[in-house]
């Protein structure tokens, strides 16, 4: 009854407001403290925001509902979809997906593009220093019991050179802007970051939906990801190898980024393996094909560290393949990315990134770090513990948004309980003043209308030899709940198609 | 390819091949005996038993009395019984998912829609009034992923492999077809003549491989059990007869196996073997010992799929 009531009242509204020949933005609103992509320079829009609010406007309430059950209605039918585990059956449920685009203009885009390789390299260099001469170490910039203690610092790896001295072949990194209006790093991604498939998809999404609007602007593509992933690939391939044979491995279709990972296998041409399908013979490792045995050189894999050779670490994992470390170290054959290199997109690792960049490049950052208390120092952990209701809290080596603390959500109770948890164990924990993500127009679908979300910004980074390459686009997530500060797709976030324009 | 998404493959195209002839057998006794010559080809409990039989569920020999609700059920939508359409058609978009990166973007799509429909669809519905409407979406979806396969895939080993699966299963269920229908008209007799080589059951068996009008323009005249036979097992020209599956899953073989002369006992050996003997078998042969015609012939075929396990899916 309650519910059939709630329906008809959002049958008059639409209805209403298609009378009165409102548009999707007529019931927008601006809270003022928070940066409007859309409206951070007052109460006009922004100009690049102008041409696609005036075509939006051309929407009713009604052809917008209509425009986004199709745009569901095609991600679902692809099949780009997760599981919903229920108590009676599993449910395929699609990742929300926002049919308003976000805009990145050219300047913008030059600063988190070139402050994205400079990070990546910084990190590159100094993954190999840690696990060499650690000169970093002895020149004191970085403490040696953030190494010591990391949970992933790989021993195995320590003197291990990797094809081409590349670590971090593809980094993910999380960027976003702050009241202030400049961009901020706030996590960098180096161990497997997912997202990119979505990246492609969205755009599909959207041309399927709104093809008119792309003849407003001049975005730059973002179906070049694969090639030049394959490229990267290529380019670390093991000595003496001409023309490297690349795969892709997998954990297999139940894992939750399966999707990600035989989109890009498809989209590079090349095999999607599991485990089960390679062998390593004499330190060299082969893929079981219908013609026999066919020698593997460079692995993009999907699978965490600890699971990629039962051999040398988990001892019970079937997900990876004996003995593939044992070729890797003789460099038979390159795993991208590297094993061991969690140990650098740590959180605590994350506060030296400023000191890590100059030290290696002679650079400046280009991209803010944000300010990080550190509470394994005790003066700062005595000021995180007086002021938990001020900042965020994060486990610093947790991923996915679990464990994050938001200060000013907390109730007393809550406080004590984070406070205690910090206290205990100090070193797993930094904290961060409570920044403001900008906002971007989101349709809500329960509202059947756009209102003010949190958003943030994923960048994939590739390094080869010789080749640096920015994905121009990038995954824009929305935090969907109101309020709400938290956008990984595992807490509900959503994502938006990122447009970069050309000059 | 890897040897493990090839299997995959193989059995993609086997469930998806499996279903449409499911979904046709039950359609056509179905509607057809409902003006069926003769009293016991009109009775419910025949067609019903003539689907369980087809499908190799030995509840349909055993004289019991049939729900036909249950029977539909069992044959379509229960996810309980191993060989329902739903289960046949969540094997094949499993298996695809597995090989998602080998096979199109429009293949998968398809699948994926044709996965939902049935998954979707409503039980009650199905068993009263939906039996017409969803056997007919189940024949044209499988038509349609029949063309994707041809037209969006490369006409290379993945291919090759998945029209294996195709053609062995379609020649398997044809086999099945003749099995069931053979064993209805030795109960439902025609009228004149040869009681059994005139039974109604053979327009029936012909249209459940959709070869009836095919098989009129061939003969001109109305099938009976030599026609029947002889069209459906040895024309070549029939694209449903076991003779024209095992030519093409002999040119596929060619594109796995590209040996001239085929080691004795592999499986493009067998394949040709059997193929040599349809070429020169006459009907008269067949139409004597059906059975055990039948019988040989599934297991020579099963041979042919044991031996492709061990020499192409052993991983």
């Amino acid at each position: 009854m309650e519910a059939c009531k709630i329906k008809n009242r959002t049958f008059l509204q639409i209805q209403n407001q298609v009378a009165k020949q409102e548009n999707i933005f007529s019931s927008y609103l601006r809270k003022p403290n928070l940066y409007d992509e859309v409206y951070s320079s007052g109460e006009a829009s922004n100009p690049i925001y102008k041409k696609l609010l005036d075509l939006y406007g051309q929407y009713t309430v009604a052809d917008f509902v209509n425009l986004n059950n199709k745009a569901k209605s095609s991600f679902f039918n692809q099949g780009i979809t997760f599981q919903v585990y229920g108590e009676k059956d599993t449910k395929e449920k699609i990742f929300p997906f926002d049919l308003f685009p976000r805009i990145i203009d050219h300047d913008d885009w030059q600063i988190i593009e070139s402050g994205s390789i400079q990070r990546a390299k910084a990190l590159n260099l100094f993954l190999w220093d840690v696990y060499h001469d650690k000169k970093i170490i002895k020149d004191k910039v970085v403490p040696l019991d953030l190494i010591s203690t990391s949970a992933n610092y790989l021993d195995q790896m320590i003197g291990v050179d990797p094809p081409n001295k590349i670590y971090n072949h593809i980094s993910g990194t999380d960027i976003i802007r702050h009241s202030d209006g400049n961009f901020y790093v706030l996590e960098d991604n180096i161990r497997c970051p997912s997202g990119v498939s979505y990246v492609v998809c969205n755009r599909t999404a959207l041309k399927r939906a709104l093809f008119g609007v792309f003849n407003h602007y001049q975005a730059h593509t973002v179906t070049n990801y694969a090639e030049n992933l394959l490229e990267t690939l290529e380019s670390v391939k093991p000595q003496g190898v001409d023309s490297p044979t690349c795969v892709v491995i997998t954990p297999g279709m139940y894992n939750s980024a399966y999707y990600e990972h035989s989109y890009l296998a498809k989209a590079m041409g090349i095999e999607l393996v599991e485990g089960r399908d390679l062998f390593v013979e004499n330190d060299f490792v082969y893929m079981k094909t219908i013609n026999g045995p066919l020698k593997v050189d460079v692995i993009y894999r999907r699978i965490d560290d600890l699971f990629i050779d039962p051999l040398e670490f988990k001892p019970d994992s079937s997900l990876g393949v004996p003995g593939l470390f044992a070729a890797y170290r003789k460099g038979n054959v390159c795993l991208a990315n590297a094993p061991g290199t969690g140990v650098a997109d740590d959180k605590a690792i994350y506060t030296y990134m400023p000191h890590i960049i100059k030290y290696y490049l002679n650079e400046e950052p280009i991209l803010s770090n944000v300010h990080t208390y550190h509470c394994s120092r005790p003066d700062e952990l005595k000021y995180v513990l007086e002021n938990v209701d001020k900042l965020v809290i994060k486990p610093v080596d947790e991923a996915g948004g679990y464990g994050i603390s938001i200060g000013n959500k907390l109730t007393k109770a809550e406080i004590e309980k984070v406070q205690k948890q910090v206290k205990e164990s100090p070193r797993k924990y930094i904290a961060q003043p409570i920044l403001s993500l900008s906002v971007h127009p989101t349709y809500i679908d329960d509202k059947n209308s756009f209102e003010q979300r949190h958003i943030d910004l994923r960048t994939f980074t590739l390094l080869g030899k010789n080749k640096e390459f920015v994905l121009k686009g990038g995954l824009t997530r929305v935090a969907l709940q109101e309020g709400n500060l938290v956008v990984n797709s595992s807490q509900g976030g959503g994502s938006k198609d990122t447009w970069v324009l050309k000059k | 390819m890897l040897a493990r998404v090839a299997n995959n493959l193989f059995w993609m195209g086997r469930y998806i091949e499996r279903s449409e002839h499911i979904a046709r057998y039950m359609n056509v006794n179905y509607f057809s005996s409902l003006d069926a010559p003769n009293d016991l080809s009109q009775s419910r409990q025949f067609v019903l038993e003539s689907m369980l039989y087809m499908i190799g569920d030995p509840k349909g020999q055993e004289d019991l009395k049939l729900s036909e609700k249950e029977v539909l059920n069992n044959l379509g939508l229960n996810t309980k019984s191993s060989y329902s359409i739903i289960n046949n058609v969540k094997a094949a978009r499993e298996n695809a998912n597995s090989a998602r990166d080998l096979i199109s973007t429009e293949l998968y799509e398809s699948i994926n829609k044709f996965y939902h429909f049935v998954l979707n669809y409503d039980v009650d519905h199905f068993v009263n009034k939906g039996l017409y409407d969803f056997t007919v979406n189940i024949t044209e979806s499988t038509a349609i992923l029949r063309g994707k396969i041809r037209s969006t895939l490369l006409h290379d080993q993945v291919y090759a492999i998945i029209m294996l699966g195709i053609n062995i299963e379609r020649s398997t269920q044809i086999i099945r077809i003749i099995n069931a229908k053979y064993h209805d008209a030795l109960n439902a007799k025609g009228s004149y003549g040869d009681q059994i080589a005139n039974s109604f059951e053979w327009t029936t068996m012909l249209k459940c491989s959709e070869a009836y009008d095919m098989n009129r323009r061939f003969y001109k005249k109305t099938p009976t059990r030599t026609t029947t036979l002889e069209f459906l097992v040895l024309n070549g020209d029939c694209p449903r007869s076991v003779m024209n599956s095992l030519n093409q899953v002999f040119s596929h073989m060619q594109v796995l196996d590209r040996t001239k002369h085929p080691l004795k006992n592999s499986t493009s050996f067998l394949v040709g073997k059997l193929r040599a003997e349809l070429s020169y078998m006459l009907v008269e042969e067949i139409e004597d010992n059906v059975k055990e015609f039948i019988e040989r012939i599934l297991n020579r075929l099963y041979e042919i799929s044991q031996q492709m396990e061990r020499e192409f899916f052993n991983y």
